[in-house]
């Protein structure tokens, strides 16, 4: 039995941004302020989004969490969330570009 | 690193005593000032805790060395003026260390930093004049400057990494010296209770000058395991090396023997490789431990040596295997804990840390994460030593703040620091497993993020390419993102993964049971551990592992129940509708989230995973009563108030909650002998049953059954009226050194001997002998007095006392009362 490695690598690169259809599992917070148009189908169902990120405890973590991790704590209703995604599924509304 | 003493313990403490008798001048002028502590001999790991003057509160000039200290307090180490009562509180609004307005509120429970200082006079006449000396501090919460004889040493910015100071050049060889150390923990710089003050141990290294061994210069790894035969190889960096050095490095096994030597010419970075035939492994199950020497010769001359623990074990982890231990595939059932040792606030007593851990093990945990920061050295021993598994981990921040005072403020210039003391000085701990780079870090996808996140990681990697790189994610992992040949992990270039996980060997996610097997669909390569878990959702993620095994297992939120974020485990009953959300305040100032309580029992969600883990086929419990038109509250991290009782005097014929878990297929109740209820348990209920039973004093019985058979069976008893107390000392013997603590339960019984479940009482403690009382309370999550004091509440029936060798051996007579109760006794014989 060897035992494994974890060698350093040699130098930064800034990694590269692959585009992704967004949805309410996958993109944060600060994705969907960052598009007018994902932000404006979340409003059309969930009304109180912006209100709801405006919370000071969650500035920090705009980019860590997304509308779906909110579920768990009363933030937002899952079926509503269903409803964006289908939408944002259908406009083909993509994050993406230079990292 | 465990370094051996050329000294022992209590040699050192006859030596330091003696000392305490020797004059001291300053200025030609007689002062009342405190004895000054002669170093004997050379060594490493000279322990320099005891002795110390300290004042709470700002100041100038206390670093001058003819300040006259002799009206400040003495102390010895480890200290936390945190966990003293506040000076002239009072109550309601402040009991014992909190305080209602403590600008830290719920994080720190209530508790209070500010400023300190420490003042340590000693003498060096007792080495040679051309000696090296050193001091290394294990963690000082949570900036700290150190003078030596007026003269700035310098500072320290990270309130849990370990560093040193050479003295060398300072020092006073004649006379008096002066250590001074200030200590700050200013406005909001943490998330939980930290402490504040010289709260880990402080070590001496006395060397001849010249060549010598590099502070945490040594690395040892185990390469391979094979045909019976294990090959370490241990890389050692020398100081002022010259080519007349030899360097002897061998592994002695836990009876002495030398197991593998190797001999070589001293050049500045050695390599060199060690073969144990027959080798006695390490893992959690069996921790066996060597000692790993290192020494620099010159001929038959010994300049320096250094000794500390070491495993022979080689950990792999992969997606089709898991996390094996020498071949051997272990879940981790794991557990976050804060640093704080409940009533001692963060002192890291070894005694209190090794408590810790063999609390944890009993209840079949193998694995502990350290959240949010580096561990104790001393904490690291007793899991070296009880085989748990460490995940250490670095930050709770980067360059983004969580607290506007927070170590944001030093990370862009000095995270290296406490990141490099981090690794070297445990990277050769058997317990540790994986490096943590961060918890929850801010804005870790932005560009900038992504960078510190490879900087952290590749330096790791730098000091330590033997174990694999972590962090705990909350929330989402990020955009998709792809790294180039020169930055990606072996393997992984041009290949797409999540911004915050790319540089990750183990991707560590808090809070998302439901994303691991389908992020693992999207990632093959991606090896998980939930970092952060609520306790209730202790079966799934038992059954997640044993079903996948690119998911190593569990660190539940918390194993421990510690001080500071006040209540967020706390089960609350509210008029009507339960909110969604609750934030406790006020008077809560302990987590109240963690399987075993403030000083060290059980709770209910640790019974529950008594059962998920196997250790038990039946337990049960009982909600308590709400009053009428109430409803509990259980947040995430929150248990139901359940207890391990049938003494709800007044509840008679109300319907109770009676909660059964179990491992068998049915569970049956009995009250006073007669069917109160059965049911089946199938997958889907996950071993857990709940009943409705209108309440009897009497036997409550459950019955556990497999396949038809009897499995368990628990039986909770109406107890009488509160009688007398008992004092039942965690052992009946203990050490006498200062260092050495002394865990006396203490118990309010019935008439016959059972303990009141859910007893508040008022006690008093008289404690003779060669031991001070240091710590004197319960698990209480509510503020209710003093942690320090004689006096104390006790909680579900039970309070806790410790006490703290003064270093004379003899008998130690701890009694106790209460108003009401027959009092009783306990003597405790310290050697």
């Amino acid at each position: 039995m060897d035992a494994p490695l974890y060698p350093p690598s040699s130098a930064y690169e800034a990694p590269v941004r692959v585009p992704q259809q967004m949805s309410t599992r996958d993109s944060s917070f600060a994705d969907f302020l960052a598009s007018p148009e994902a932000l404006a189908i979340m409003k059309s169902e969930v009304p109180q989004f912006e209100g709801f990120i405006k919370n000071p405890m969650l500035a920090p973590h705009l980019g860590n969490m997304g509308p779906r991790d909110m579920v768990q704590f009363g933030g937002f209703k899952a079926d509503a969330l269903d409803r964006v995604d289908v939408k944002l599924k259908a406009a083909n509304v993509r994050t993406g570009g230079a990292q | 690193m465990s370094v051996s003493l050329t000294t022992d313990r209590r040699e050192m403490l006859a030596l330091t005593a003696g000392s305490a008798l020797l004059p001291y001048a300053l200025g030609g002028a007689a002062q009342a000032t405190p004895a000054a502590t002669a170093i004997p001999g050379t060594g490493r790991n000279l322990p320099f805790d005891n002795g110390w003057r300290f004042h709470r509160g700002a100041g100038s000039g206390f670093e001058a060395s003819a300040l006259d200290d002799s009206g400040w307090r003495s102390v010895d180490l480890p200290h936390d003026w945190s966990v003293e009562d506040v000076p002239g509180g009072a109550a309601p609004d402040q009991r014992g260390p909190f305080n209602k307005k403590a600008v830290g509120g719920t994080a720190t429970g209530f508790t209070e930093g500010g400023e300190g200082w420490y003042r340590k006079h000693f003498r060096v006449d007792g080495v040679a004049r051309d000696a090296r000396v050193e001091i290394l501090f294990d963690g000082v919460f949570e900036q700290s400057e150190v003078w030596l004889n007026g003269t700035k040493l310098g500072e320290h910015l990270h309130g849990y990494a370990a560093f040193a100071y050479d003295l060398t050049p300072l020092l006073n060889r004649d006379g008096d010296n002066v250590l001074v150390v200030r200590a700050r923990s200013i406005g909001k710089n943490t998330r939980w209770y930290a402490g504040a003050g010289i709260y880990r141990q402080v070590k001496l290294d006395v060397m001849p000058r010249g060549a010598r061994l590099a502070r945490w210069g040594v690395g040892a790894w185990t390469r391979k395991i094979e045909g019976g035969i294990a090959l370490v190889d241990v890389t050692t960096k020398i100081e002022s090396v010259d080519p007349a050095l030899t360097l002897v490095t061998r592994l002695r096994d836990a009876m002495g023997r030398v197991v593998a030597e190797a001999s070589s010419p001293a050049i500045a970075e050695a390599k060199q490789t060690l073969t144990v035939r027959g080798p006695r492994l390490w893992s959690p199950d069996a921790p066996n431990l060597h000692t790993l020497e290192t020494e620099l010769r010159r001929g038959d001359l010994l300049l320096d040596r250094m000794t500390q623990s070491f495993g022979i074990r080689i950990v792999t982890m992969d997606v089709k295997r898991g996390l094996q231990v020498n071949g051997q595939r272990i879940i981790i059932r794991g557990g976050c804990i804060h640093h704080d040792n409940g009533l001692l606030g963060a002192c890291a007593f070894a005694d209190a840390d090794e408590r810790r851990v063999r609390a944890l093990r009993a209840r079949g945990y193998n694995a502990i994460r350290s959240s949010h920061n580096p561990m104790s050295h001393s904490l690291l021993d007793a899991c070296d030593k009880l085989g748990m598994l460490v995940m250490n981990e670095a930050f709770d921040m980067w360059h983004v703040a969580k607290n506007p005072d927070d170590y944001h403020l030093h990370f862009p210039t000095d995270w290296d620091v406490p990141l490099t003391a981090m690794v070297q000085s445990s990277r050769n701990r058997a317990s540790i497993i994986m490096w943590s780079i961060g918890n929850e870090i801010p804005s870790r996808s932005t560009p900038e993020g992504i960078e510190w996140g490879w900087k952290l990681a590749n330096a790791i990697r730098r000091l330590d390419p033997t174990r694999p790189v972590t962090a705990a994610l909350n929330g989402l992992l990020g955009p998709l993102v792809t790294a180039s040949e020169a930055t990606a992990r072996p393997g992984q270039a041009g290949q797409a993964d999540n911004a915050s996980s790319i540089f990750l060997d183990v991707a560590g996610y808090n809070y998302r049971l439901d994303d691991v097997e389908k992020d693992f669909a999207a990632h093959p390569d991606r090896i998980s551990v939930a970092t952060e878990t609520f306790p209730h959702d202790a079966w799934d993620y038992r059954a997640l592992a044993e079903r996948a095994p690119h998911f190593l297992g569990e660190f539940v939120w918390t194993a421990m129940d510690y001080l500071g974020e006040a209540g967020i485990g706390g089960a609350v009953p509210v008029k009507g509708k339960a909110p969604p959300m609750m934030m406790s305040n006020w008077p809560w100032v302990n987590a109240y989230c963690g399987d075993i309580d403030l000083v060290g029992h059980a709770k209910a969600a640790s019974r529950y995973r008594d059962v998920v883990w196997g250790l038990s086929p039946l337990e049960m419990a009982v909600q308590r009563p709400l009053a009428d038109g109430m409803t509990e509250v259980v947040g995430n991290w929150a248990w139901s108030d359940e207890l391990q009782s049938w003494s709800w005097a007044g509840s008679e014929g109300r319907s109770l909650a009676v909660r059964v878990y179990s491992s068998g297929d049915k569970v049956a109740l009995l009250l006073n002998g007669k069917p109160a209820g059965s049911k089946s348990l199938a997958v889907a209920d996950k071993t857990r049953a709940e009943f409705t039973v209108p309440y009897a004093a009497g036997v409550l019985e459950a019955v556990a059954y497999k396949g038809g058979k009897v499995i368990g069976r628990r039986r909770l008893t109406t107890v009488s009226a509160p009688a007398r107390l008992r004092v039942a000392p965690e052992s009946p013997t203990g050490q006498s050194d200062r260092q050495a603590l002394h865990y006396i339960g203490i118990d309010i019984l019935d008439a016959q001997g059972r303990t009141i479940p859910d007893e508040m009482r008022k006690i008093s403690l008289r404690v003779t002998g060669p031991a001070e009382l240091i710590g004197f309370g319960s698990a209480n999550p509510l503020a209710v007095g003093s942690f320090q004091s004689r006096e104390a509440q006790s909680f579900h029936g039970r309070a806790m006392a410790i006490l703290r060798s003064t270093g004379k051996a003899g008998s130690v007579r701890v009694e106790a009362q209460a108003e009401g109760l027959q009092s009783a006794s306990a003597i405790l014989r310290l050697i």
